[in-house]
């Protein structure tokens, strides 16, 4: 189906967003920090949760094998 | 933006997935250590036997006949429980087991593939007919648990459970036989 509307499919040259590279470039210079802090949060509240269940529910309950 | 900057952004990027890899590898070894260190420590480790039975004489000959079903001390005093899973019932219904002490639980099932699980301890295995599910465990807490069927064995699943009856060392009294009984109440 053909549209008149831009789609993620045409090439970014032929699309104009209204940043400058000025702009872009300092954006890109901070979003990594954010996405690693964004993760590493994720990731530890994960493994904070692994062993408190681990430490107060599974090893209480006693051996098995 | 200069022709370098591409290039820095670049290295940057792939210094923090390099990073990233590096913690994940960390927390993976981390995860595994900490299953090795509690099997290797503490004997926490899955239920590993694997040991054949023919299902279509198991009530007629063998540990599994009806008389040796339930729980057994032994001469050199361990405990084991004999169970077996049918549907759509276990056979006892009720297990005595002593507290704070090894046991040994061997299930059977003549029919389909059952499940079971001992609330509030690790005790999970499958029960595969043609085989014996054996699980050492020791019970930390006195009480009645609840031992459901947790494999989907037909349509009267939800109505197969059992008790395990934990009781003190002094409760814990095989009779002459060695065998042990469940307390009425």
């Amino acid at each position: 189906m053909h549209s008149d509307q831009p789609s993620a499919t045409d090439s970014p040259a032929d699309m104009h967003d209204g940043v400058d590279d000025a702009a872009l470039a300092t954006v890109m210079r901070r979003v990594p920090l954010g996405a690693g802090v964004l993760a590493g949060a994720a990731v530890a509240l994960l493994v904070l949760g692994y062993l408190l269940i681990y430490l107060l529910v599974f090893i209480p309950r006693g051996t098995v094998g | 933006m200069t022709e370098r900057q591409p290039e820095m952004h670049e290295r940057r990027i792939l210094g923090n997935e390099l990073l990233w890899s590096f913690g994940v590898g960390v927390l993976i070894a981390a995860t595994l250590s900490v299953i090795v260190f509690t099997a290797l420590t503490m004997g926490i480790n899955p239920p590993s036997n694997v040991e054949r039975v023919d299902p279509k004489v198991l009530h007629l000959s063998g540990e599994f006949t009806e008389h040796n079903l339930g729980t057994s001390v032994a001469a050199d005093g361990s405990v084991t429980a004999r169970i077996i899973a049918t549907q759509f019932m276990f056979v006892p219904r009720c297990i005595a087991v002593p507290h704070g002490r090894p046991v040994t639980l061997r299930f059977a099932a003549p029919d389909v593939i059952h499940g079971i699980l001992i609330t509030g301890t690790n005790v999970n295995t499958m029960v595969v007919p043609g085989f014996v599910a054996q699980v050492h465990t020791q019970f930390t807490r006195s009480g009645d648990l609840l031992m459901p069927c947790h494999e989907y064995c037909g349509l009267g699943h939800s109505e197969m459970w059992a008790t395990v009856q934990v009781l003190p060392e002094s409760a814990f009294q095989p009779d002459r036989d060695g065998r042990v009984s469940c307390a009425q109440r």
